[in-house]
């Protein structure tokens, strides 16, 4: 199967997470502000080289910068 | 000659009313015609192997109802409407996010979904709000990613909008 967002570089896991987000964002207002908690992610990693901590980077941003080159790298 | 007696004497001291309430209880176990439902949120668990009449789910491959007895099989989820036949006769509506459906050997079918609800939970105008932004994204300037998902939200906003009305 084909999928075009897979032809951006987009993974199975973060279409999930796209599609879960606008069904949360189409809740009645009650039930929104609870489910929308549930979207939250801040996650943040370094490298560490030479036992020297790298710079700390957000996970999301990573994220979206590898799919990014997966998507220009030509990937079917 | 004198075993074949006792054969007999077996057979007779069986007495047949015995007999019948046990096979109506191996009947009674099989409980061919229902399908045992688990549908399961990372938060919530909707149905917990509760048997039920029928099922339909939107997969990947098309629209498909599951009955008992249903071949062994792994369907991806399309975001859309699920539809469960209960055993009173009544049927719920879910709309899921996407995820797996699995149809496991003997009667069992287990639905992983992110999101689902009832559909009465869902505010029309939100959908259609959304849609009109989406759409600006999806046709605008921005990174192929951005216009990606977009499209991602166009489906599901499509579909839940097409389940409400």
């Amino acid at each position: 199967m084909a999928f075009a967002w897979k032809a951006a570089g987009i993974t199975y896991n973060r279409y999930l997470a796209v599609a879960s987000r606008a069904v949360r964002r189409s809740l009645k207002e009650d039930k929104r502000l609870q489910a929308e908690r549930r979207g939250e992610m801040d996650l943040r990693f370094a490298k560490w080289e030479s036992g020297r901590q790298g710079e700390n980077k957000s996970l999301a941003s990573a994220n979206e910068a590898a799919m990014a080159e997966a998507a220009s790298g030509g990937q079917q | 000659m004198s075993s074949l007696r006792f054969a007999r004497v077996a057979l007779r001291a069986r007495p047949t009313a015995f007999r019948s309430p046990l096979q109506r209880r191996g009947y009674a176990d099989v409980a061919s015609d229902k399908i045992r439902l688990s549908l399961a949120l990372p938060h919530q668990s909707i149905y917990k192997s509760t048997d039920v009449i029928q099922v339909n789910i939107p997969a990947e491959s098309g629209e498909m109802g599951v009955l008992a007895n249903h071949v062994p099989s792994i369907e991806q989820l399309k975001p859309g409407l699920v539809e469960v036949i209960e055993e009173a006769g009544g049927s719920k509506q879910f709309f899921l996010s996407g995820g797996f459906a699995v149809v496991q050997p003997g009667s069992q079918l287990s639905i992983n979904a992110v999101e689902g609800f009832p559909l009465e939970d869902f505010n029309a105008d939100a959908v259609r709000s959304q849609i009109a932004e989406a759409q600006k994204i999806a046709s605008g300037s921005g990174s192929e990613q951005d216009k990606a998902e977009a499209n991602i939200e166009l489906e599901v906003l499509e579909s839940l909008q097409a389940a409400l009305k």
